[in-house]
């Protein structure tokens, strides 16, 4: 599951980045793609426009040569006049551009009796026909071709027509003034025309092709179409009426500098065609002008199948380094999750487990190495730990064993003594470690005598535990009734101090009662003066005495003291560990409140007092860790009456 | 625990604050052994801070003692707190030691 999150997340973020990165490189190479193929487009406009414009000119220029020519002719008088209807007809005859040509004179020119005349050859299918103009019906000195040019005394273009019953072509004649010297002086002979055939201009003009629907046009110079894809518009419609028509103000705006013979590329929001570019120029010597449309989007479709062709590219692309990467991820990263699984089965114990393989790169070979670390690491440990835990089992089994056997020491079956109706006696000893120094112990010396001592080592554990065991087996072989319990204490005192090198010592109490009188001895050995419950509800300490505790000065002299018990008197003895029991808060147990305790349960006997003790005990510390043993023992004496 | 001990014109005071129990009575065995390694004659324990002793911390204390026995020097404590002094009582320690009230009477005794 991790493994494929992880891949998922370099993956995810690689395609992000690469997408990124790719949408970034592709608007700036559209952008600047884009501009260059306008600015390409835009040169080729001009260019075509040129060229047209030259090819044009290349036809228009020998044509205009043809009448200047001849005017030089008819000047200088090189033609017989009888012959110039032959010699237009061989002019028209030889120029298969030429459908029509005439030399018409002004009155009295031709000759002195001649008032007009104007030869005419013009193609009558294959054959070349030649006539006089003139006619009373056609009276040829008000017509446009030859006024215009006869007043301007300069050569003119007509606007182009459609010849109906002549040529059936689209024409456009042009005319050259020539000049005679009559009277020594230089005036006007006539006019000369070339009737020319428009239909190569509209070859070569719509020869013109820019994308799928651009064109070129010719206007003349009012502005009508001499050209146009749409013939329909040819000789009909200037680009003014259009303008007009399509409610276009910024077309006949462009119709204007055309018509003034200016050039410029600009654009135009066509409402039909949307937006279109339009370079025009003039053509210098018929003052024409040129015009190449070609639409705005026409210009990019051939970006656009590229884009289609790179994007397709680009998602191709996308999808092999996404093949390629969820490959190489892949495999980079499953040594993890086999390092996962191992890692599971190690912690499930098994240490020697076989480690995947690392594969080849750094970081999973540094990972490898630290598995088998760890591995290593582990096994040594466990086997460490087996070790201190069997030696630990060892010493704990043994240290069970001898808080048994040092159980075993003391007596620890209650009624201790059933037949025995003048006494009751109860005890109970808690170590806080698993031996301790503590030791209580009772037994008869004789029938009427009961011997009874209660101790504490100083310290704790083994040591303390095998000073008790020697304090104990001491009393037991020492313990004798003729002695006083002074001289029994001296005794142990003695023995123990002997070389006594560590200053152990045990606070010690001995008492021996009589039983059928209730006279107690007893010597106080340093230990905690034990409580005397008189009449069931008196309680008291006994008095604090002078002896020190055994083990320490063997020449030590320790005294006896003689108290009388009564009937029902119960004396209660305890260690330190019963004053000094803490709270978590290092409060002691305290004299007092035990004192409280005890003569609160003044008329219990020994083994309910030693409960209700211990439970207040185990009230006061709460749970807080036992810090010392703890020992109790309390004797009842019934008296002989019982 | 803390120990601290300063030299007298005659010996060395020892100053312990604070608990001599089962957890800590190596501590101060320790510490005392140091006094031990130079010669001292006297060596005045100030148990005006000390809260609470142990068995164990008592057995130390009679460890001192008796080397102090053994050399001829002298080991006095003063200052004892009630607590401590009733410990000291019930024990019979109170007749092995010498207790002073403070430490000019220590030191003139």
């Amino acid at each position: 599951m991790k493994k494929r999150n992880l891949s998922i997340k370099i993956i995810s973020r690689i395609l992000i980045f690469c997408i990124g990165l790719g949408t970034i490189i592709f608007s700036i190479y559209y952008y600047y793609t884009r501009a260059a193929i306008q600015e390409s487009t835009r040169e080729n406009a001009v260019i075509l426009a040129e060229n047209t414009i030259n090819q044009i000119e290349e036809v228009i220029e020998p044509a205009e040569k043809l009448p200047e020519n001849l005017a030089w002719i008819i000047e200088t008088g090189v033609i017989p006049k009888d012959s110039l209807q032959y010699f237009l007809a061989q002019l028209v005859k030889n120029n298969p551009a030429i459908y029509a040509s005439a030399i018409a004179f002004e009155p009295h020119i031709f000759s002195e009796n001649t008032p007009a005349y104007a030869p005419y050859a013009f193609r009558n299918g294959a054959r070349i026909n030649t006539i006089d103009l003139w006619s009373p019906d056609y009276n040829y000195f008000i017509m446009d071709w030859y006024q215009i040019p006869a007043i301007l005394q300069q050569p003119y273009w007509s606007e182009p027509y459609y010849d109906e019953g002549g040529a059936e072509a689209l024409l456009s004649t042009y005319s050259v003034p020539f000049f005679m010297s009559k009277e020594g002086q230089q005036v006007l002979g006539g006019i000369i025309t070339i009737d020319i055939s428009l239909d190569w201009l509209t070859e070569i003009v719509n020869s013109v092709k820019i994308f799928d629907t651009g064109y070129a046009f010719l206007l003349s110079r009012n502005g009508v179409y001499v050209t146009h894809p749409n013939h329909s518009q040819i000789m009909n419609e200037s680009i003014f009426t259009q303008a007009k028509e399509m409610e276009q103000p910024e077309m006949r705006e462009i119709g204007r500098n055309m018509i003034k013979g200016q050039s410029n590329l600009t654009s135009l929001n066509l409402k039909d065609k949307g937006k279109v570019w339009i370079y025009y120029a003039p053509i210098q010597s018929t003052k024409w002008s040129l015009g190449v449309v070609y639409p705005h989007n026409e210009m990019f479709e051939s970006l656009q199948n590229l884009n289609i062709i790179i994007l397709l590219l680009a998602f191709a692309g996308l999808g092999l380094l996404l093949f390629f990467t969820i490959k190489i991820i892949n495999q980079q990263i499953s040594p993890l999750a086999k390092f996962a699984d191992s890692a599971r089965t190690i912690a499930e114990g098994n240490f020697n487990t076989r480690l995947p393989n690392a594969g080849n790169s750094k970081e999973m070979k540094e990972l490898h190495d630290s598995f088998e670390f760890m591995q290593k690491e582990l096994d040594n440990y466990i086997v460490n730990l087996k070790e201190t835990t069997s030696a630990k089992e060892k010493i704990e089994s043994e240290l069970r064993i001898a808080k048994e056997i040092q159980m075993g020491m003391i007596p620890r079956i209650f009624p201790p003594f059933p037949n025995l109706k003048e006494i009751d006696l109860f005890a109970s000893l808690e170590s806080a470690k698993e031996v301790g120094g503590d030791l209580y112990d009772f037994f008869l010396l004789d029938e009427e005598h009961l011997c009874f001592a209660i101790g504490d080592v100083s310290g704790k554990g083994i040591p303390a535990s095998l000073f008790m065991a020697v304090t104990r087996t001491l009393l037991r072989s020492v313990a004798d009734n003729k002695k006083s319990t002074a001289e029994i204490v001296g005794s142990i005192n003695k023995t123990l101090s002997f070389n006594n090198e560590s200053n152990m010592f045990v606070t010690f109490f001995l008492g021996i009662l009589e039983i059928t009188t209730g006279r107690l001895r007893f010597c106080n050995a340093g230990h905690n003066p034990p409580i005397l419950i008189k009449n069931k509800t008196e309680a008291n300490f006994f008095n604090i005495t002078k002896g020190i505790p055994v083990g320490l000065f063997e020449d030590f002299n320790y005294s006896e003291e003689v108290v009388q018990i009564e009937a029902g008197d119960q004396l209660f003895l305890y260690t330190d560990g019963l004053t000094e029991a803490e709270d978590k808060n290092n409060k002691l147990f305290e004299d007092n409140h035990l004192l409280d305790i005890i003569r609160q349960y003044a008329e219990s006997v020994p083994k309910e007092i030693i409960e209700k003790v211990t439970k207040e005990v185990s009230l006061h510390v709460n749970g807080h860790i036992q810090s010392d043993d703890l020992t109790m023992m309390s004797i009842i004496y019934y008296g002989t009456k019982k | 625990m803390e120990i601290t001990s300063q030299k007298t014109d005659d010996g060395i005071i020892i100053f312990v604050k604070g608990r001599i129990d089962t957890t800590n009575y190596n501590e101060f065995e320790n510490a005392v052994n140091d006094i031990f390694k130079d010669d001292v004659s006297q060596i005045y324990l100030d148990c005006s801070a000390l809260n609470y002793i142990s068995s164990s911390g008592l057995r130390v204390f009679l460890t001192i003692q008796k080397k102090m026995m053994g050399t001829g020097g002298k080991f006095k404590l003063f200052a004892m707190q009630p607590s401590i002094k009733e410990i000291f009582d019930i024990s019979g320690f109170s007749s092995i030691f010498s207790i002073y009230a403070d430490f000019e009477t220590a030191k003139q005794n």
